[in-house]
């Protein structure tokens, strides 16, 4: 999958990435002020997009990723009315972990460049929707709708996480 | 060798989960009126593997609809906040199954789940909410261990957990939606009735657990 088409697709063939995207997707749309966390996602994203760029990987970026991705569902569960200088950093780094951990398949510098240029349209595309979409959901129950979908995502990235601790993939 | 003891512990539980459900099945015949599919644990993994795991076992399946009905009979904000908390606590106890902490008593735990929560909607009991929040969060950690000591070995990790707890909220929404009849007098007679169904099945359960 590469390609500015196969980069826009690579974020929601992985799911791993596509329970972060949700995540941070709702925890944006919960926010009164969606535009200053959904910035910070973009930069952080353009930010790990540009070290895989430079060369720079680590493996540590696939775990940093799932920890946010906890970290934002349960806040998303809680509906904890979460300060902006909590929610910035929370998800600059998710983006940062996001674009680190999305190396491209590609066997030219012009298709890894067009590959990574569209994971970043793809994910921030998609943070975007599901953020814009959490915001127009204004009723009780569907705001409970959100916060179960918190906390599914939560508990999956927490069983994803203990299973890569046994399997020696997390530290 | 102590992943070998891991893996025969494991297959140990599962064997005894096998033996409980297996024993409860003629029960589960007349109940429910399906075949009834042992809680093997899935041999596959993947979202399919992980989503199977808990429709196909039916200690696990009319628990967690007895966890919907419960929190659609005590109305909010319990009939949100037990779904929200049920998947959470579960997965702490699914990490304890993975790691492989031993908790004595998970099947006990299990079929003892269905007989409680059972019993709750065919009462209509209407504890305080702390009560009800913490009764659902214990047995949720029974259920949730089960299901993290028998996760198999080859799973694709994430697409395994996500449809494992999909499945399961998917089954508590099935239960509040049935417990939504309860706003008229023959729904909630209807209601409190499979609640003494699940308890019934619970019993059964605890039966084959023992």
């Amino acid at each position: 999958m590469s390609g500015l088409l196969g980069g826009m697709l690579h974020p929601l063939a992985m799911p791993a990435h596509v329970l972060a995207l949700l995540a941070i997707g709702l925890l944006i749309g919960q926010h009164e002020q969606r535009f200053i966390p959904l910035a910070a996602f973009v930069a952080g994203l353009a930010a790990g997009l540009g070290a895989l760029a430079s060369a720079f990987a680590t493996t540590a970026a696939a775990n940093v990723l799932l920890v946010v991705t906890t970290v934002s569902a349960l806040l998303v569960a809680l509906a904890y009315p979460v300060p902006v200088l909590v929610s910035v950093p929370l998800v600059a780094i998710a983006g940062a972990a996001l674009g680190v951990d999305s190396p491209p398949e590609a066997i030219s510098i012009a298709v890894a460049i067009a590959t990574l240029i569209g994971t970043g349209i793809g994910a921030t595309l998609a943070v975007a929707i599901v953020a814009a979409g959490t915001g127009f959901l204004g009723r009780p129950w569907q705001q409970i709708g959100v916060r179960i979908l918190g906390s599914w995502i939560a508990a999956s990235a927490i069983l994803v996480l203990a299973l890569r601790f046994v399997r020696g993939q997390l530290l | 060798m102590p992943a070998n003891d891991a893996i025969l512990a494991r297959a140990l539980a599962s064997h005894r989960h096998r033996r409980a459900v297996a024993s409860a099945a003629p029960l589960l015949l007349v109940l429910v009126g399906t075949s009834a599919a042992a809680h093997t644990g899935s041999a596959s993994g993947g979202f399919v593997g992980g989503f199977a795991h808990p429709i196909f076992g039916p200690d696990h399946v009319v628990a967690m609809v007895a966890v919907g009905l419960w929190g659609a009979f005590l109305g909010a904000p319990a009939i949100w906040l037990l779904p929200i908390v049920f998947p959470l606590v579960m997965a702490g106890g699914g990490v304890l199954g993975i790691l492989g902490v031993p908790l004595p008593g998970v099947e006990i735990g299990i079929a003892l789940s269905a007989v409680v929560l059972g019993l709750m909607v065919a009462l209509a009991a209407r504890p305080p909410l702390w009560v009800a929040a913490v009764l659902v969060g214990a047995f949720a950690i029974f259920h949730g261990h089960a299901h993290g000591a028998e996760l198999p070995p080859g799973a694709d990790v994430v697409a395994y957990s996500v449809g494992f707890v999909v499945a399961t909220g998917l089954l508590h929404l099935a239960g509040i939606a049935f417990g939504l009849l309860a706003r008229w007098p023959a729904g909630r007679l209807a209601v409190r009735a499979a609640g003494g169904a699940i308890a019934l099945a619970g019993l059964a359960f605890l039966r084959g657990a023992g």
